[in-house]
């Protein structure tokens, strides 16, 4: 029983997704995330350990990434193969038979629309056992208040790629704070830094979703 | 190398489109690959497959629309924090100024390969092809840079003409100049110039679209952009500039 959890872990960490697709050549023709998170559920193993395997999985491919073994395409078929857990996985959060750990409202700041980054993210978490509000791109700091006042429990993610569009994410931080004294908020993207993210405020920063997970994981300790 | 084939069409003085069509460009499988990190022959084969499918989608999914506008370019006398172009003020960092400021005119330009990459990379995301979307919106954002290479190679050659040079080219969101002053360029060009329209938070739609200004004189010359002395550090530009080979050329 332990094995088919450990290859739930492999299947996420390699982006096999399920029996029918071709990637990884390897793993070609064998049982992917998709039907081994079923057998294991068949089996009576409980959703937290299935949870706890896609968190495996991801960490290694996130290190992995770290160490630029492995890029945005391999990471992006992981979490595609962690999507097809979690999609086993839904019913038991509906049902609160698994708790989310939490809400995190996640946007691409005004002015800017790059969303790889942000998407890779949210994915990661959401496979960490979190709900995800996703805004999207280019969003406007009142779009971020109006979403706080209907998840006032929620944690705020800010992504940004370009150098000038951190002012506008500094905007957002400064109102975000003031309307909402108490509102952890972390930032993430290519031109930002731990001093950038200070400077404007914000409670965290994550060079990569592993971090983000990081954070989060921490704030809900 | 300048692409003596392209044609131009002045639409008002001063302003002109340039017809670049597909087969003008050459994007190269191996180039992708590196802009996305992957070293010589080190991308899996399912990736490199996707990427080739792609590249063969292009033709019918691009609809590239180019061009540009001369006006005179000043320095305010006394300031170093940015230029006018025409009778606009730029607030520009000394990255960009450094480059421009002795030089008397600059082409103002706009490049879109419209938008059926994004569409194309968007409905693959709502499809939950994450990986696909990403290899699509990658391709479609160094066709545009290809064919905004060619665009600054033409202007080069035309200029040359009349025994003038250029310099590199300089975008609002980078180097430290900022996104919002899209407006300022937009506001010199005539609206809806080829068929590229800004929200109202400065981003170009179609998204696949390049903008930016070139400077123009007699005794400039085009140089590595300053990189290692911009005090941003972190620039994702910077590092996609480390791992692309230079531009193309027909």
């Amino acid at each position: 029983m332990s094995e088919l959890v450990e290859k739930i872990s492999l299947c996420v960490e390699r982006g096999k997704v399920n029996k029918s697709s071709p990637y990884p050549k390897d793993l070609s023709g064998q049982d992917g995330a998709d039907e081994l998170t079923k057998q294991v559920l068949d089996l009576g193993i409980g959703p937290d350990i299935i949870l706890n395997a896609c968190n495996i999985g991801m960490q290694r491919i996130g290190e992995r990434f770290g160490r630029n073994e492995v890029f945005v395409p391999e990471l992006l078929m992981a979490a595609k193969a962690m999507n097809a857990v979690m999609a086993h996985l839904k019913p038991f959060f509906k049902s609160g038979a698994v708790k989310a750990k939490g809400k995190l409202i996640l946007g691409t700041v005004a002015g800017d629309l790059h969303d790889i980054g942000k998407n890779l993210v949210s994915m990661v978490i959401e496979g960490n056992g979190w709900e995800v509000i996703d805004l999207g791109v280019d969003v406007k700091t009142e779009k971020f208040i109006e979403k706080i006042k209907e998840h006032p429990e929620s944690i705020i993610g800010l992504s940004a790629l370009l150098t000038t569009t951190m002012a506008n994410m500094s905007k957002t931080v400064h109102e975000i704070k003031s309307q909402f004294p108490k509102m952890k908020i972390i930032v993430g993207g290519a031109p930002l830094s731990q001093k950038a993210a200070e400077q404007m405020g914000a409670d965290g920063y994550a060079p990569d979703p592993q971090g983000a997970v990081a954070f989060l994981n921490q704030l809900a300790s | 190398m300048m692409n003596h084939s392209l044609k131009q069409i002045e639409v008002q003085k001063e302003l002109f489109e340039v017809v670049i069509n597909f087969s003008d460009l050459a994007i190269e499988s191996k180039e992708v690959e590196l802009t996305l990190g992957y070293m010589e022959n080190k991308i899996p084969k399912h990736f490199s497959m996707l990427i080739d499918e792609i590249i063969s989608e292009l033709p019918k999914r691009c609809s590239i629309k180019t061009g540009y506008r001369i006006l005179q370019l000043k320095k305010p006398p006394g300031k170093n924090d940015g230029l006018f172009i025409g009778d606009t003020f730029f607030k520009m960092d000394k990255i960009v100024t450094g480059q421009i400021k002795k030089l008397e005119k600059a082409a103002l330009f706009v490049c879109t390969i419209g938008s059926g990459m994004e569409n194309w990379s968007k409905q693959l995301l709502i499809d939950g092809d994450a990986a696909m979307a990403y290899l699509v919106d990658s391709i479609a954002s160094l066709t545009v840079e290809s064919v905004t290479n060619l665009l600054h190679d033409f202007i080069e050659n035309e200029m040359m003409k009349n025994g003038l040079k250029i310099t590199n080219r300089y975008s609002p969101g980078y180097c430290n100049w900022s996104v919002s002053e899209q407006h300022l360029l937009f506001s010199l060009l005539p609206q809806n110039f080829c068929g590229i329209t800004l929200t109202d938070s400065a981003l170009m739609l179609p998204i696949k679209s390049v903008s930016g200004v070139i400077g123009i004189g007699p005794k400039v010359k085009k140089k590595e952009y300053l990189c290692d002395t911009c005090g941003v550090k972190d620039c994702t530009y910077r590092a996609t500039r480390r791992n692309t080979k230079s531009k193309k050329h027909i």
